[in-house]
């Protein structure tokens, strides 16, 4: 199990410069804790602040050794082939979650191209009906990857959580908000480029 | 043949049966335009595919008999309805014995069966059992040699409607090449120096097509070896101010009546007349795809904590490779989002709307220091070097003689928004 200074460490690395809030989404962790390993890690030469900002980033050395322990974690699980196949299931998936979000900003109407302004609740329906589909079939490729690497269990409830929280009527949290599905599927796909090594 | 078409001026079939594309090389036919041999293996097939989960029967002798005389060849799908993008493209296949030919139709039926395919449809409403065609043409290479290359043409402009021919030809390249960025296109008008005899073959092209579709039309090219040939052909699809000026131009040429040109503008186009554009005059630097409406100047910055930084001392343009959570803070900071990768469906497309910011994806390769003043057009992808004019509406003057028509129409010529002005005359249009 990844401890609570390797998920920090490693959040920093997957959504680069960030601060508390964003990272606590991103770990799960509260903030004081967040907080409180990032100071830590601060102290051994891995993070540093900007106070301008009030955000926190990765030095160098703390690049490397995210780099060495999350290579480290992947072999010692022995968890290369499921992240592998894993990730290919995930880069099947990814267009069509870039569709069903660009159908919910945008949709075509007599062969224009207009703004979803939520006000045709079929068409809101529809599609999250279909995306209630895909996150079925993501749920599989998260299911796989928290067998692997108990980590990516985060993802499978982060995804499902904005999902309910759209249902809910917060229509923002599908493919707008900070928090939305689109946002943690996007730190999904770059926490599996991140692990297996793969650059952009 | 049961399952086939030769296609030429001869088919008969509609869109149903054959595909669009297919539907669109046999009106290129007609028109007497030079089309690469091709057959196209028809719906009707693809439903007997999808229902029994094998060709049918008499498909693969037919398919034996038709490869004769083709060497390689392209394999695509083409449905009634638009799909783009959705389902397999193989190309290169080199028609060694039947067996290649059924494998590759085999595999563009059961493109029709993806989970993505299968979301587009719902999404758009296509029914699951529409079936798609496949058109196995022969190949043409646009990478033959130097007096070979590929393009998009216009027949009209289709950021502005102007009628002037408009797009992008690749020199000595193939159309994917662009997509991978390993090359850059030329605007359109490139071709009348270098290739003239394939600029006004396409010229011609254009202005037949346009004759036939009574509307503004575009056409994917290749030429090889100095010889152009047509690979599609589609008409309309303008927005905005573009298909406000080219339904009120038509009219105005005699080529369409008034009150279809009225009928060809939807109200929903009248949203769009007035998004900021770059006014026509300006040098475009780069082209990509707009991502989201809107225009917006600011200094590059090519980092996401660059961006953060210089956002203090004034607006910022965010210019990546591709956006990713790395970026989230860039792209909050930025007035306006680049990327040189990725379409209207892309992380940076999904997070550009999300914060309705204007931005322009897909551009290729573009080389922009830090700090550059930039102006981007998330309508038509444009992006320009400087703080080019920007303008309310292209299509104003076009707009008030439309909606000046529709006023005769309905009859009302009291003070309305543009919208219920349309509106009033579609409605006694439909009657």
């Amino acid at each position: 199990m990844s401890g609570p200074d390797l998920l920090v460490l490693h959040a920093l690395r997957c959504v680069g410069t960030a601060g508390l809030t964003r990272l606590a989404a991103t770990t799960g962790l509260g903030e004081p804790d967040v907080e409180s390993e990032l100071i830590d890690l601060a102290v051994a030469g891995l993070v540093t602040r900007d106070a301008e900002f009030g955000v926190w980033s990765l030095t160098g050395p703390g690049r490397a050794a995210g780099v060495k322990r999350i290579t480290d974690e992947l072999d010692s699980a022995a968890a290369r082939p499921a992240v592998i196949a894993a990730f290919d299931g995930f880069l099947v998936l990814n267009p069509e979650l870039l569709d069903l979000c660009t159908a919910w900003q945008i949709r075509s109407v007599d062969g224009v191209t207009i703004a979803n302004d939520h006000g045709d609740p079929s068409y809101d329906t529809r599609v999250l009906d279909r995306f209630a589909d895909f996150h079925g079939r993501a749920t599989v490729v998260c299911t796989d990857l928290s067998a692997a690497l108990p980590r990516f269990g985060r993802y499978r409830i982060r995804l499902a959580e904005a999902l309910e929280r759209t249902r809910a009527g917060d229509l923002a949290e599908l493919a707008d908000s900070t928090s939305s599905y689109h946002v943690v599927w996007a730190e999904l796909h770059e926490d599996l480029l991140v692990t297996l090594g793969i650059p952009r | 043949m049961r399952w086939m078409r030769q296609l030429s001026a001869e088919v008969e079939e509609t869109a149903e049966v054959v595909g669009g594309k297919a539907h669109g090389l046999v009106v290129l036919h007609r028109l007497g335009l030079p089309v690469p041999a091709a057959f196209v293996v028809t719906t009707e097939a693809c439903r007997a595919f999808l229902r029994d989960g094998r060709l049918p029967d008499g498909l693969e002798d037919e398919l034996a008999a038709a490869i004769t005389g083709f060497d390689v060849v392209s394999v695509r799908s083409g449905a009634a309805v638009s799909m783009p993008g959705m389902m397999n493209t193989i190309l290169d296949v080199k028609l060694t014995s039947a067996d290649v030919a059924r494998s590759a139709v085999e595999s563009v039926f059961s493109s029709w069966k993806a989970p993505r395919a299968r979301t587009y449809r719902e999404l758009h409403d296509i029914p699951h059992d529409l079936g798609t065609a496949v058109i196995v043409q022969k190949m043409v290479f646009g990478d033959h040699d130097e007096h070979s290359g590929t393009g998009v043409a216009f027949s009209r402009d289709p950021n502005t409607g102007a009628h002037v021919p408009f797009g992008d030809v690749l020199f000595g390249h193939r159309g994917e090449d662009v997509v991978s960025g390993r090359s850059q296109p030329f605007p359109l008008r490139a071709l009348a120096d270098r290739e003239p005899l394939v600029w006004t073959g396409l010229l011609d092209a254009l202005s037949r097509a346009e004759a036939h579709y009574r509307d503004a039309c575009h056409v994917e090219f290749t030429y090889q070896s100095g010889e152009l040939w047509l690979l599609q052909v589609r008409p309309g699809g303008f927005t905005g101010a573009a298909a406000v000026r080219v339904a009120t131009e038509l009219a105005e040429e005699g080529v369409i009546d008034q009150r279809e040109a009225l009928l060809r503008v939807s109200p929903h186009h009248l949203q769009h007349v007035r998004t900021p554009r770059i006014a026509p005059e300006a040098t475009v630097a780069f082209r990509g795809l707009g991502a989201c409406p809107g225009v917006a100047t600011g200094r590059v910055a090519i980092t996401a904590d660059a961006a953060v930084r210089m956002a203090a001392d004034g607006p910022v343009v965010l210019v990546r490779p591709e956006t990713s959570p790395h970026d989230m803070r860039g792209l909050a900071a930025a007035t306006g989002i680049v990327t040189a990768r990725g379409g209207p469906a892309s992380h940076a497309a999904v997070v550009a709307r999300a914060m309705g910011k204007p931005a322009v994806v897909g551009v290729g390769e573009l080389v922009l220091s830090e700090g550059t003043l930039v102006t981007i057009d998330g309508t038509s992808g444009e992006v320009v070097l400087g703080e080019p004019r920007v303008v309310m509406s292209t299509a104003e003057a076009h707009l008030h003689r439309l909606l000046h028509w529709a006023d005769e129409v309905s009859g009302d010529h009291s003070e309305r928004d543009e919208v219920h002005r349309l509106r009033a005359a579609h409605a006694v249009l439909r009657r």
